[in-house]
């Protein structure tokens, strides 16, 4: 109670110290007054008597010392006064200051923005879903490694068979026409178990979820819930949206509720707009058979452990439940396995791409943010050597060693801190800039990344670790200082300091292998961009049409595709047209397809599997493929030819052993075909991929409801072609909506999107880097050679010439950088071997780097230390 | 060395309080004379100690201070007790006390008193 009270006195103390003081120099004269009074009184002279008053007082100053201990909180005291004085130095020194500053605010923007996507991956994957993080993915795979997704009824005997997970989950991601004819609009959304929204635990932002009687069988009513930002857009977020219809490929559904507000679905960053019970799927989705057919595999499954099961328990129970689907169906659940996989790991989606890129990021960012300390602490140092003589005096004044070290401290806390505040600021901004970056595309896509407490508190800590890392160095040094040496010596003579040395070589070491990481990234990535696809992706525009609202027949989809085609080929920018049912270099990947090829015997169990795309004659023509063997598929109306297939390259040499191929028949469980042609390889999935076995089957014998558009211009313009081709539909079906049109280049971009995001911020962080690094090298060079003007002096004054003296200061700054950057180069080696799996090193990025860093190393020395040499050697000599 | 001073800081502090209990209101030079005058040397060096004791005290809410006259008229600062600061000196009398008679008994205590 008692300390209570007096540390209240303190506290307000603090703000009335000024007349406290007065009142104590106050009482202090008028003891001594009294004092010498009695003195004068007991005889002695004035003077005298004053003396011994004094005396007999005692030590002022201490006195005063102990008091104000005693009045105030020394502690804080002490620290505003150190931040006081830490505002003043900086303030003397604004361009050292703005550089520490700014290049700590990007080392930790840069470092919050990427925790927060990593953040975003690992601890929250499904906005507005708690505990998100916490669902499993459970994933049929097939033993030839394919995540094949699972079918209806798997995923329905799968419910009661793994008993360790608590509800497992499944959705199938489809594309919706919305909207009334000649108005209609592509929208994503999901078919989804019926306890889709209770397990993910949901809550409607209005209305109701879709209950789980609606998932049961086909034929139930026709719901679907809406997502907030539809809800906000199309109804205005107007509560009567609950009821309403809303036409989704030719059928009215009732909208009975809206998702909770940002939530988005279960595969972020896909952002679907609509759910519809899983038992709708033969209705939306003209008459599939997805919810009858185990070799169907469309929905994907997730579920969440039940408490207290452990993750090897539900795997177990998973493996065992697929032998036995295996087992009892055969035919489509043979050599087919399990896997339950953490939800940042699912291998759709660009999570597991994501976090690995991500976690390689942060490491190297880690690293840059470790060369910006490095940086810092080397000016700190040098500067702080400039200020022994100022911390000679505070310590024979009787500062201790403490109040030195926090005095340097504050200093370099307050820069930390200035940083990471601006740091926090370039994240918030990074962040709202990747989530609102243009995403083109056929599927909506919204990262759901955020700035929020964790995330700005990372940035602090960043800070922190950051003030004291750069602190250390100088703060030992000074701290260590023996005020005796510190007063006499000059400020001149250079202190005995390895460290600064040390601190550059490593700091040029790391520049070196983020630079090298840096180059080696953009280096794949536009090789990537740059490697030949083997077609030729300029001049062609892509389009997509679905027929699938209408239930058309295999007949009607075929007079329609020939119809479109013939239309479109007399138009006269044309010069070629074909449909397909798949575009390659997709973000999802080309199908594979089992089959059996005349010819082969399978030795081991299951099927042989190849990629498959279903095209239509002048497919090869318009992608530049050319045809090794044989002919194109037969004209669409062509009744004669007999089923037609054509095979690539790889798929002879894998499946044939080079046999001739030309009239072998392909067995699929469509029907039989014949082989007629061979076409070269090209790429299917991913630029830079090795050669995969491919068929192309033809569109004529096997029509879909949905098509994409090849259109090969003549003019060159393809984008010219968009009116035209739209025009052409529109005659063709005024209810049918063309969409998704983009050129293939802007495909193949748009696929590149993810890769792109790292690239992209290697391409601004490297020379960013390379530039701290100068002016690192630069800072410190300058500060020694401005310390060592006497001798520079004292050697031009005894003939040595300008350029001596150049050489001499860069030969002995390069020394610890080339050092430095011998050890950055062969750590990179290291990691490049170790982590770049295709190809050998990299030579042009390998010799490349060393030279311009070297050389820009080089030209930070030069610059101050020519600037030194040319000094008036009278005018060094005086120099104190 | 810093506990001697402790030690002395709190017996000076109650020596303060007794000052203050028998003489009334006082400054600072009044309650340094008086303990030099009974206590002899503990005060004739460093008077000056006695105004971090005092500004304890005060901020403890044992004494209270206010500005009047001194002997030769000058502005000066005079302390008194508090109803706080005459409980807290009976109740460390009577600890001062205790402590004192406790201390005295061992030292009297010899090896053939014990059982």
């Amino acid at each position: 109670m008692r300390a209570l009270r007096r540390f209240l006195h303190r506290v307000v103390n603090l703000v009335t110290k000024r007349t406290q003081e007065e009142r104590l120099r106050e009482e202090i004269d008028e003891h001594i007054a009294l004092q010498t009074a009695e003195n004068l009184r007991a005889g002695l002279s004035p003077i005298e008597a004053r003396r011994q008053a004094m005396l007999k007082f005692g030590g002022v100053e201490a006195m005063k010392q102990d008091y104000r201990a005693e009045r105030g909180l020394v502690f804080i005291e002490n620290l505003v006064g150190d931040l006081r004085n830490a505002g003043r130095t900086i303030r003397r020194m604004p361009g050292l200051a703005a550089v520490i500053i700014v290049s700590l605010a990007i080392g930790i923007g840069v470092n919050t923005t990427i925790f927060s996507w990593i953040q975003m991956v690992l601890f929250e994957p499904m906005p507005a879903v708690r505990g998100a993080a916490n669902f499993l993915m459970v994933e049929p795979r097939a033993e030839t490694g394919g995540y094949s997704g699972a079918s209806w009824l798997e995923y329905r005997d799968l419910q009661s068979q793994v008993p360790a997970l608590r509800d497992i989950v499944a959705s199938q991601m489809v594309a919706f026409n919305v909207g009334e004819t000649g108005r209609t609009e592509r929208t994503h959304g999901q078919l989804v178990s019926g306890n889709y929204f209770s397990a993910l635990g949901l809550k409607p932002a209005i209305g109701r979820f879709i209950r789980p009687e609606e998932a049961e069988r086909p034929g139930t009513e026709p719901v679907v819930v809406i997502s907030y930002d539809y809800w906000q857009t199309r109804f205005r977020g107007a509560p009567g949206a609950v009821g309403q219809k809303l036409r989704v490929n030719e059928r009215e559904l009732i909208v009975v509720g809206v998702a909770p507000k940002d939530f988005q679905g279960t595969m972020v960053p896909l952002k679907f707009e609509l759910w519809a019970p899983a038992t709708m799927a033969p209705a939306l989705l003209g008459g599939t058979r997805d919810l009858e057919d185990r070799s169907t595999r469309a929905f994907s499954l997730i579920g969440m452990l039940r408490p207290g099961a452990t993750r090897e328990e539900a795997q177990a129970e998973f493996s065992t439940a697929m032998a036995q689907l295996a087992r009892d169906y055969p035919e489509a659940s043979a050599g087919i396995g399990g896997e339950i996989l953490s939800f940042w790991d699912a291998p759709r989606g660009p999570q597991r791409f994501l976090i690995s890129g991500l976690a390689i990021l942060q490491g190297v960012m880690l690293l840059l943010l470790l060369a910006v300390c490095g940086n810092t602490a080397n000016l700190m140092l040098a500067r702080g050597s400039t200020r022994q003589r100022e911390m000679a005096v505070r310590v024979a004044l009787g500062a201790g060693r403490w109040r030195i070290v926090s005095l340097v401290l504050s200093e370099n806390m307050l820069l930390a801190f200035l940083g990471a505040g601006l740091g926090a600021t370039i994240a918030v901004w990074g962040t709202t800039a990747l989530r609102v970056a243009p995403m083109i595309g056929a599927f909506p896509i919204l990262f759901p990344t955020r700035v929020d407490e964790f995330t700005l508190a990372f940035a602090m800590l960043l800070g922190a670790a950051c003030g004291l890392i750069f602190s250390a160095p100088p703060a030992v040094h000074l701290a260590r200082l023996d005020p005796q040496d510190g007063l006499r010596s000059s400020s001149n003579t250079p202190p005995r300091s390895r460290a600064r040395k040390v601190l550059m070589g490593v700091e040029v070491g790391l520049a070196m292998v983020v630079l090298i990481a840096a180059a080696l990234f953009l280096e794949s990535f536009r090789s990537a961009r740059q490697t030949d696809p083997r077609f030729r992706p300029e001049g062609v525009l892509l389009a997509a049409y679905d027929l699938s609202g209408r239930n058309p027949d295999e007949a009607s989809e075929r007079e329609f595709a020939a119809r479109l085609l013939e239309r479109l080929r007399s138009l006269p920018d044309i010069d070629s047209a074909a449909i397909a049912t798949n575009v390659p270099v997709d973000l999802h990947g080309m199908p594979r397809r089992s089959f059996t090829v005349q010819g082969r015997v399978r030795t081991e169990a299951g099927q042989d599997r190849a990629i498959t795309n279903t095209v239509t004659s002048g497919y090869f023509k318009v992608m530049g493929i050319p045809l090794l063997e044989g002919n194109d598929f037969a004209e669409m109306r062509d009744k004669t030819a007999p089923a037609q297939a054509i095979v690539n390259e790889e798929f002879v040499r894998h499946y044939l052993n080079g046999e001739d191929a030309i009239g072998r028949r392909i067995q699929r469980r469509s029907g039989s075909f014949a082989i007629i042609g061979v076409a070269r390889n090209s790429v299917y999935d991913a630029v830079g991929e090795l050669a995969q076995p491919a068929m192309y089957f033809s569109y004529r014998d096997l029509p879909e409801e949905q098509g994409e558009i090849h259109l090969r211009t003549r003019s060159g313009n393809e984008t010219a072609l968009t009116s035209e081709a739209r025009a052409v539909l529109r005659d063709l079906d005024p209810m049918l909506p063309l969409y998704d049109v983009r050129t293939f280049s802007q495909h193949i971009e748009r696929n590149l999107y993810l890769r792109r995001i790292p690239a992209r911020m290697f391409a601004v962080l490297g020379p960013l880097l390379l530039g701290l690094a100068a002016i690192g090298i630069y800072a410190v060079v300058s500060y020694a050679v401005a310390r060592r003007t006497k001798e520079i002096g004292v050697r031009l004054t005894f003939g040595a010439t300008s350029g001596r003296i150049v050489l001499q200061i860069i030969r002995e700054s390069l020394g610890a950088i080339t050092l430095g950057s011998a050890i950055g180069w062969v750590l990179a080696l290291v990691i490049s071997v170790r982590v770049m799996t295709k190809g050998g090193v990299n030579l042009p990025v390998f010799l490349g780097v060393p030279a311009i860093l070297l050389g820009v190393a080089t030209l930070a020395c030069w610059i101050p230390a020519r600037r030194a040499s040319r000094i008036d050697p009278m005018a060094a000599l005086r120099h104190e | 060395m810093k506990q001697k001073t402790d030690v002395l800081q709190g017996t000076l502090a109650l020596m303060v309080l007794k000052t203050l209990d028998v003489l009334g209101p006082q400054h600072g030079y009044g309650i340094a004379r008086r303990i030099e005058q009974i206590s002899g040397d503990l005060l004739a060096v460093n008077q000056g100690t006695l105004y971090p004791v005092l500004l304890k005290l005060e901020q403890e809410g044992a004494i209270a201070s206010e500005w009047g006259a001194s002997e030769n008229n000058r502005r000066a600062r005079f302390y008194r007790l508090t109803r706080e600061g005459r409980k807290q000196l009976q109740a460390e009398t009577k600890d001062w006390e205790q402590t004192a008679a406790i201390i005295a008994r061992f030292f009297d205590a010899k090896a053939e008193d014990l059982p």
